[in-house]
């Protein structure tokens, strides 16, 4: 079974700042990560190639510095990395994205699952995945937590707000992944960081992908993101007082008010 | 920011391991260590998990085979994680005398005892140190005899990290003890001894200001019959050998006082940004400024020397570096980095005021901790000698 998994280098969210004068984010000097849903995704590709069989190649778009999230990927089990790093990339929206991928997946051959973070935290469009199914025309399974492949099948437990629903379609498929609340990502070892330098790992550009310039990067992408800055939050702090079936009463009115309740 | 003295393995490697580190060691695993002042056998386990049970042993006898700057890098990264030095001196001394077993032992030890190291399974330290002896080995009273195909061993030895973890889980030490009597330094063999269940071994141990985790203490020897093949190198050579053993945990010890100091100082930071006096944050002082300038200057400068110094002694075994060479660089780091991370964790403490002093803050704990290598592994006076010495040759040593 062949598992193609992408996967995307984004900044630290944790580390970002906002700056106070013009509200936008700094990105400079914020150290680069692996986008946490595409780890678990990683991982379990790598759980699935165990239980059944097979090779899982880690691919992403990124400039040269993403070679790092391969170079992870590898490490943390994967048997091919591949980068698509070409200047013709940047800019790309979601939709150019996708169809860079694909062209990436359709080089590769026979791939039978592909697994996708369900969103990227810079980002958090959670686009990317169902674009690239569209564009490859092979079904899709968003928001799993979970997947299994059985007979040219795979089924993946989603996890939707309320409840949880199994789902399953005929391979090859794409699935984007959510992580579990009990998920703790695998650190490697030494052992393994050093096992990865011996994988096959390529970097691919626009023409090795065989890509149509016009649906590349900034002129391939039909939305550009104009502005990004923090939302101003008005504090409000409202005392209720009173006793406590008097406070519970009053705090369940305006929980439902607030459309929490 | 990519640092060019580590190749892209290493700078993820280290990505790898602080994060593994922050779940390994947490708050919770520092009030044990603290409270029964023993690592928690969870904590053991995932350091061997995560290869860090001497790893500088080649892959044959399941070590990670990492170099010395590879095995400095563990030490900084857990000597931010741990302020209480317990799981760094845990890490450093079985990495770097089971180096020594690895390097000069026979192939019968090595066989029967390095797997179990490179496992975590049972223990390795360094015992030298006597009552009345410290830096001055060749007069130490310790001896040791051939005898009935093996030897036999009298003496005692104190300052012993690991005794209750040699004891009790197995394994035991690279020992020194003089075998020719009348040739001081010149006659002392290097030799394992394994202290759980080994008749005439009586261990005691010492409570110390810090590094709770980890046990010290010493024991005597009274008639211990070691068997042949737990020599190390040559009988009577042992010296000339043993610095190898130092060395290696001086360089990791100045890198395990950086990472130390280092995240004192961002703690320090975190804290004099936020803290507010007279109107304004402490961070605005130039009474804050210049000492914070001052020391993570000194901590980054001797902590890119450490890395330095365990390359040169890297290289020495590659026939690029001299032994003396070594040596000297070595010293550098191990005299410097103690002295100055002491000075940056006392200022961290300092910051803080009031709550500096509690046993709360992790400042104090860290201080308690890193005092201890002015001396471990050789002497701040002994580091000074080894530099001068090399710069005014052998003809004015002054010792």
């Amino acid at each position: 079974m062949h598992i193609v998994v992408c996967v995307k280098q984004v900044p630290d969210t944790t580390e970002v700042k906002v700056n106070p004068e013009t509200g936008t984010l700094i990105r400079e000097g914020v150290p680069s990560v692996i986008n946490p849903f595409d780890q678990f995704a990683i991982e379990e590709g790598l759980r699935l190639r165990d239980k059944v069989g097979g090779e899982v190649t880690v691919i992403s778009m990124g400039p040269p510095q993403a070679k790092a999230v391969i170079q992870l990927g590898l490490a943390l089990g994967a048997d091919r990395g591949i980068l698509l790093t070409d200047r013709a990339f940047a800019g790309a929206d979601t939709l150019s994205t996708a169809y860079t991928l694909a062209k990436a997946i359709q080089k590769l051959g026979k791939v039978d699952l592909v697994l996708c973070g369900m969103q990227a935290v810079d980002g958090d469009t959670a686009q990317v995945g169902p674009g690239l199914a569209s564009t490859l025309k092979i079904p899709q399974i968003t928001y799993a937590e979970t997947v299994d492949v059985t007979e040219g099948k795979v089924r993946a437990r989603r996890t939707i707000e309320d409840y949880n629903e199994v789902v399953e379609t005929r391979l090859p498929a794409l699935c984007t992944m959510t992580t579990p609340s009990n998920f703790v990502p695998t650190d490697p070892p030494f052992s393994k960081i050093q096992k990865a330098k011996k994988k096959p790992y390529e970097e691919w550009t626009a023409n090795t992908i065989g890509a149509d310039p016009e649906k590349l990067g900034l002129k391939g992408s039909p939305t550009w993101v104009k502005k990004v800055y923090a939302a101003q939050t008005k504090e409000k702090a409202i005392i209720i007082k009173g006793s406590a079936d008097e406070t519970v009463a009053k705090l369940v009115e305006i929980l439902k008010k607030e459309h929490f309740l | 920011m990519e640092e060019w003295f580590f190749t892209e393995e290493q700078q993820m490697y280290r990505e790898s391991l602080r994060k593994h580190l922050a779940k390994l060691i947490t708050a919770k695993v520092v009030e044990h260590m603290e409270e029964t002042r023993e690592i928690p056998k969870e904590t053991i386990k995932g350091m061997a998990d995560f290869e860090l049970s001497c790893p500088l042993v080649s892959e044959e006898y399941g070590g990670a085979g990492i170099d010395l700057v590879t095995a400095g890098i563990i030490g900084e990264e857990i000597g931010r994680a741990d302020p209480t030095g317990s799981t760094a001196v845990y890490f450093l001394v079985p990495a770097a005398w089971s180096r020594m077993i690895f390097l000069y032992g026979t192939k019968k030890a090595k066989e029967e005892l390095l797997p179990q190291m490179t496992k975590g399974t049972i223990w390795c330290g360094i015992a030298t140190t006597e009552a009345d002896t410290g830096s001055d080995l060749g007069s130490m009273k310790t001896t040791i005899s051939p005898k009935d195909g093996g030897y036999l061993v009298k003496g005692a030895k104190t300052y012993i990290s690991g005794v209750r973890e040699a004891s009790t889980m197995g394994g035991g030490h690279v020992t020194l003890a003089r075998q020719t009597l009348d040739k001081g330094v010149r006659g002392c063999t290097l030799f394992y001894m394994p202290l759980k269940d080994t008749p005439g071994i009586k261990i005691f141990q010492d409570r110390e200001m810090g590094r709770e985790g980890i046990s010290t203490g010493g024991f005597h020897i009274d008639d211990v019959k070691i068997p042949k093949h737990y020599l190390i190198g040559e009988e009577n050579k042992g010296f000339y050998i043993v610095h190898e053993g130092y060395e290696a945990a001086r360089g990791i010890i100045a890198c395990v006082c950086s990472g130390a100091a280092l995240k004192a100082l961002e703690n320090a930071i975190a804290y004099v940004t936020e803290r507010k006096a007279f109107g304004q944050p402490l961070a605005r002082y130039q009474g804050i400024q210049f000492p914070l300038a001052e020391h993570w200057s000194r901590m980054m400068m001797v902590r890119d020397w450490a890395y330095k110094s365990l390359r040169i002694m890297q290289q020495e075994k590659e026939k690029k570096a001299t032994r003396f060479e070594s040596s000297q660089a070595i010293a550098m780091a191990k005299l410097w980095a103690p002295l100055w991370a002491f000075d940056a964790i006392n200022f961290a403490m300092q910051v803080q005021g009031a709550y500096g002093y509690s046993l709360e803050c992790t400042e104090q704990k860290s201080l308690r901790a890193i005092r201890s290598f002015g001396w471990a592994e050789g002497t701040s006076e002994v580091m000074r000698l080894i530099i001068a010495r090399e710069l005014l040759g052998k003809d004015h040593k002054g010792y």
